[in-house]
């Protein structure tokens, strides 16, 4: 069963058009969302968010439209964007106890669990965390609230390699408890190591929505990574 | 207190927009264009604004389990509050000077504005013009905060310096009404501004919620 569709989904900016994006997540996989930067990651999250105001297109969650139920959908999905700095002179024991009212499904053991596996001080302000820990810190917060949905924007940019492979630990872990994760980076290893399916970007355009298997199968040349895979792609777009 | 305006308090709000409503007690300041009370106390709702635009506070607001537009009532919540407090305590000293130093000399022999119902009801007016020029504006662009507060600065001093000017008109001076003198038409100024910050507030509400919804964060 799909978790959540968006379906035809437009966005024009001056320089830039989202192409009808359409894609599901299957409940209780590991989606990679691929694609080089300024490809239409991030507007394309940001629609999912209701962040921003799309030309046309439709997403749902659980079966339900995000347009009229905006709240109970937010409330049981996660997001996370890399190294964006939320209230930074405030410390993270203030912002927790403000962002918890907000959730029913708020779980105060989750919370001190990754707050203790990410090495965040509650003491600590945001401004005086390392880009590293900032990410840590937002990926606690939309772990902490039993998120059926986790929707990752570059969840593990700026983090060392130790951190990254806890991270993909913690995102398999999460998966055995069939959370569905939406998974936007461009350092496909991480991909390869947890992804279930895949779905290139390209230029404002969905080129694939599949699993993994397929995607190796459909895309690649024997023995290729996903990274070589995306590579030989963008290098063909531009030709 | 509902979850959106504890945030703004908590989160969003710089101590010195509290601290800001202590120019409510410009009311007893003899000499002086008391009206300019209500400048400060938006100038400190400025303040807020401004640190929580670098705080990435609207999209974090966004972000929380709430509808798009709720975002926009958390911000009027929390002004409104604001406000209200900042009126109060003008209302609080209005009274006193309006009893018992009704006659006192400091106050009779003032050439600017005396405390009474119709100041009361020009400080909402100006209120209800921050609403309506400030956060209205604000939420066109959800980050530009420069324009309309230059705008909402010069407009609110325009009408200061009417306010102060008209009870000098010949017919006029019972707008600088000492005491209880001319109450009738003292407490229907203070409806008329009544009236005014509600439907000046109540608007650009709406408009503010619309312009909002077709923003890109």
């Amino acid at each position: 069963m799909n978790a959540a569709e968006v379906q035809n989904l437009c966005k024009t900016y001056p320089a830039f058009r989202l192409k009808e994006v359409s894609f599901s997540l299957e409940g209780g996989k590991i989606t990679g969302f691929i694609g080089r930067n300024g490809a239409g990651k991030t507007t394309t999250i940001k629609a999912m968010l209701n962040l921003i105001h799309t030309d046309s297109g439709d997403i749902t969650y659980f079966g339900l439209p995000l347009s009229g139920h905006e709240k109970e959908i937010k409330q049981r999905i996660g997001y996370s964007t890399g190294t964006v700095s939320w209230y930074p002179r405030k410390t993270i024991r203030e912002i927790v106890d403000v962002t918890k009212t907000f959730y029913s499904g708020w779980d105060g053991e989750a919370y001190r669990k990754y707050m203790e596996l990410f090495g965040l001080d509650e003491t600590k302000k945001p401004i005086e965390l390392s880009e590293g820990m900032k990410v840590k810190f937002n990926l606690m917060l939309a772990l902490s609230h039993r998120a059926e949905i986790l929707i990752l924007d570059e969840p593990t940019s700026g983090l060392d390699p130790f951190s990254r492979d806890e991270l993909l630990e913690v995102f398999r872990t999460l998966k055995e408890h069939g959370v569905t994760i939406l998974f936007s980076t461009h350092i496909t290893s991480d991909l390869e190591r947890c992804a279930d399916n895949i779905i290139y970007i390209s230029r404002g355009e969905i080129r694939a929505a599949c699993s993994k298997e397929e995607f190796l199968r459909e895309h690649g040349k024997p023995e290729e990574t996903l990274e070589e895979i995306f590579l030989r792609l963008e290098r063909e777009a531009r030709l | 207190m509902n979850a959106l305006l504890r945030k703004e308090m908590r989160l969003s709000a710089l101590l010195l927009t509290y601290l800001f409503l202590g120019f409510a007690v410009m009311t007893l300041l003899p000499g002086y264009p008391i009206l300019c009370g209500v400048f400060f106390i938006t100038l400190g709702i400025f303040q807020s604004f401004q640190s929580a635009r670098e705080a990435n506070d609207i999209v974090f607001s966004a972000l929380l389990p709430v509808a798009k537009r709720d975002v926009v009532k958390g911000k009027y919540q929390f002004v409104l509050l604001i406000e209200l407090c900042g009126f109060a305590i003008m209302a609080v000293l209005t009274i006193i000077r309006m009893t018992v130093l009704a006659d006192a000399p400091v106050y009779r022999q003032n050439a600017l504005m005396t405390a009474n119902p119709f100041f009361l009801g020009m400080a909402l007016l100006l209120f209800g013009l921050f609403n309506t020029i400030f956060l209205g504006g604000f939420f066109k662009t959800a980050y530009k905060l420069g324009k309309p507060f230059v705008t909402y600065i010069i407009v609110t001093f325009a009408v200061i310096g009417a306010a102060e000017a008209l009870h000098h008109f010949p017919g006029l001076e019972a707008l600088n009404a000492f005491g209880f003198d001319h109450f009738g038409l003292q407490l229907a100024l203070l409806a008329a501004g009544a009236l005014c910050f509600i439907a000046l507030t109540v608007l650009s509400y709406k408009k503010a919620c619309e312009n909002f919804e077709r923003i890109d964060l």
